[in-house]
């Protein structure tokens, strides 16, 4: 009972508890519209979370752009010296086109040898930018990726892949260790964690990676590339940024219209897109059908509410007659019903995450439960009892307490 | 006190207008205790709602406690009801499934500053009516004659300048409606005003001063001359009847 405001809600309070079975049926429509919208987005947030794990594995928000015109199956045959591509490519993609998290170049030469103390091995060598591992989800298993550091300074550092490292380490730690490659000295900074034969057709395991700067300056001496190498952010907007970027290249390589790239752009199946697409042609279904119970509960609580004020005309009068001004009134209606959709949002909420891990358990679908569904529910509540409950506060206000005081007790 | 100058009040429905009071003049000293009187129909009603601060004259004065509430707003008419007015209802009006204390410390809701003596002040105004152990009693659980009561004590417990009854015992059998008078007297001994509306003129002779109204004008305004006792009331209902009706169990 702290001031005048906090013991209006308290009133307010203490008549919903005066007629519980009002106050659950006041509920009862927000209720279910937000368990159902709760239930579509933590299925929907399941579903995206799949579909984000199978791009994740298996990269599929990359897109390549490779050297030369034809559609080759996979790795280039390489050292062909298609000098189509270029650095100053890669950062006008990374500059100019939108959707793009993270570019790089990438360089290889092939039977490269590679010395550590006694041992000798020929790899294929690669010089990419700081943001590769990234965008080809190569993980390091000891030590580091290249830096941004390094890239800066053309360092001689070396990233290997599992079996170089077998090879040349056998057992031994190689971070630190300096090797030979292309007759330079490189220090190891990191090695792959295995990627194992069956990832696709080239063998990963076997090579070595160095910074992008370091090979195109001081290994391999050219500024041509073999590849560029991008990240997009929204998968589903994928076609469309492999069209701005080859538009981009065609302007930039001066080829006219009508004549045949010098370059190709490789784009993963497009599984996601259609994956994405019919779960959020559902979801939008859902989210309507939520949208329309949301809609029935607030008028429900309208109209209860609008009974509830012709049945309680007495208590108005006598609130009217204690010194209750009609903002007093106003209030404590508003407030019962802003309560009244608080409790039943989070109700909401609780019912429908059961509802989707149900589901989920079941197998049906996959949720994951997040803060939006809380968000939404206090949003959407709030807007819904405040819309549906000034009406029947404002004629709650207006009563006149030597009228409402006259009729009969019930 | 109190103080009506030619307080008229017209009603206008479509094109008929009534002029319910024609003209009402009185005063009521501090520690008065006046019984308005009249049948219905006599603007007793309307003068007991103008007094009450629930409305107001279309023309007049009508001066409560030095403040004239000819042209307040609808904040600082419910402001000066808050603390200048306890009013007891014929019907009680008393909140459900609420105990008496909460229903007691209701006008005190309605203040700006905090409360935080709010329920020890229910307490006291429950016990100054006889009430004390049962203020957790919900209406349900009491008499009419202890719901009434209770109703009293949430009109004391703002400590009014004026205490308004309409017709107090109206929903009371003989023997609590006594008890009712009877406590009214007591206050009133204690140096509370009071005005009580009734058309009962055996209600309105526990009063000191009869003011009896009739066609929207003051047509008699006297001294009781020989005052009911409340005490030989309440003796005489309880010789004569069951008791309270309506004793809980």
């Amino acid at each position: 009972m702290a001031n005048r405001t906090g013991r209006v809600l308290h009133e307010a309070w203490a008549a919903l508890l005066r007629n519980k079975s009002r106050a659950f049926l006041m509920m009862l429509g927000i209720t279910l519209g937000i368990a159902s919208l709760t239930a579509v987005i933590c299925i929907g947030q399941g579903t995206r979370d799949r579909i984000m794990g199978v791009i994740a594995t298996h990269g599929l928000d990359m897109l390549m752009v490779r050297a030369g015109a034809e559609k080759q199956i996979f790795a280039p045959t390489a050292d062909r010296a298609i000098a189509s591509l270029n650095e100053a490519d890669a950062s006008a993609i990374e500059a100019e086109i939108g959707n793009v998290v993270a570019v790089s170049p990438v360089q290889n030469q092939r039977g490269l040898e590679t010395i550590f103390q006694d041992k000798s091995i020929a790899v294929r060598v690669f010089g990419v930018s700081d943001a590769w591992d990234e965008i080809r989800r190569r993980s390091v298993g000891r030590g580091e990726f290249v830096s941004q550091d390094d890239m800066a300074h053309a360092s001689k550092v070396a990233v290997l892949g599992y079996r170089s490292a077998q090879t040349l380490f056998g057992g031994g730690d190689p971070i630190g260790q300096t090797i030979r490659v292309g007759n330079e000295p490189f220090t190891v900074k990191g090695v792959f964690s295995e990627v194992g034969a069956s990832a696709g057709t080239e063998d990963f395991d076997d090579r070595v990676v160095l910074p992008f700067t370091t090979t195109s300056r001081r290994l391999f001496k050219r500024k041509y590339l073999e590849q560029i190498v991008l990240q997009v952010e929204d998968v589903s907007r994928m076609k469309e940024t492999a069209d701005a970027v080859r538009v981009l290249l065609r302007e930039r390589h001066q080829i006219r219209a009508g004549d045949q790239d010098d370059f190709f752009v490789r784009e993963p199946k497009d599984v996601k897109e259609t994956a994405l697409g019919t779960s959020s042609t559902l979801t939008r279904l859902l989210t309507a059908i939520s949208a329309i119970a949301m809609l029935i509960g607030g008028v429900v609580i309208m109209n209860i509410m609008l009974v509830s004020v012709g049945q309680r005309m007495h208590e108005i009068g006598l609130r009217r007659a204690l010194g209750a001004r009609r903002r007093d009134i106003a209030g404590q209606f508003l407030l019962e019903a802003l309560s009244v959709a608080a409790i039943g949002g989070l109700l909401g909420v609780a019912l429908g995450a059961a509802v989707a891990a149900i589901l989920a358990v079941k197998g049906v679908a996959t949720s994951r439960l997040t803060w939006v569904p809380f968000a939404i529910a206090v949003g959407s509540c709030a807007v819904v009892a405040l819309l549906f409950g000034l009406y029947p506060a404002r004629k709650a206000a207006r009563v006149d307490p030597v009228v409402a005081l006259r009729g009969k007790q019930a | 006190m109190i103080e009506l100058v030619d307080v008229t009040r017209r009603y206008q429905k479509g094109s008929i207008t009534t002029d319910v009071l024609k003209g009402v003049s009185f005063r009521v000293a501090a520690g008065e205790y006046v019984a308005i009187m009249g049948a219905s129909g006599t603007g007793k009603s309307t003068l007991m709602n103008i007094l009450g601060a629930l409305d107001q004259p279309t023309s007049g004065h009508y001066r409560l406690d030095g403040q004239d509430i000819a042209g307040m707003d609808d904040d600082a008419l419910s402001a000066l009801r808050n603390r200048k007015i306890g009013f007891v209802f014929q019907q009680f009006h008393l909140l459900e499934r609420t105990s008496a204390v909460t229903n007691v410390l209701l006008p005190l809701i309605y203040r700006d500053e905090e409360m935080p003596d709010a329920e020890a002040r229910s307490i006291r105004a429950l016990e100054a009516v006889g009430l004390g152990d049962r203020k957790h009693y919900s209406p349900g659980e009491l008499s009419g004659g202890q719901q009434q009561r209770v109703a009293i004590a949430r009109a004391l417990i703002t400590d009014p300048a004026l205490l308004l009854a309409d017709e107090p015992t109206g929903n009371l059998d003989a023997r609590s409606g006594a008890d009712v008078l009877a406590l009214f007297g007591k206050l009133n001994d204690g140096g509370r005003t009071i005005v009580l509306v009734t058309h009962d003129r055996a209600v309105a002779e526990h009063a000191r001063r009869i003011i009896v109204l009739a066609d929207g004008r003051v047509v008699a305004d006297h001294p009781v001359e020989r005052r009911r006792d409340a005490a030989e009331a309440v003796a005489a209902a309880a010789a004569g009847t069951q008791g309270d009706a309506a004793t809980p169990p």
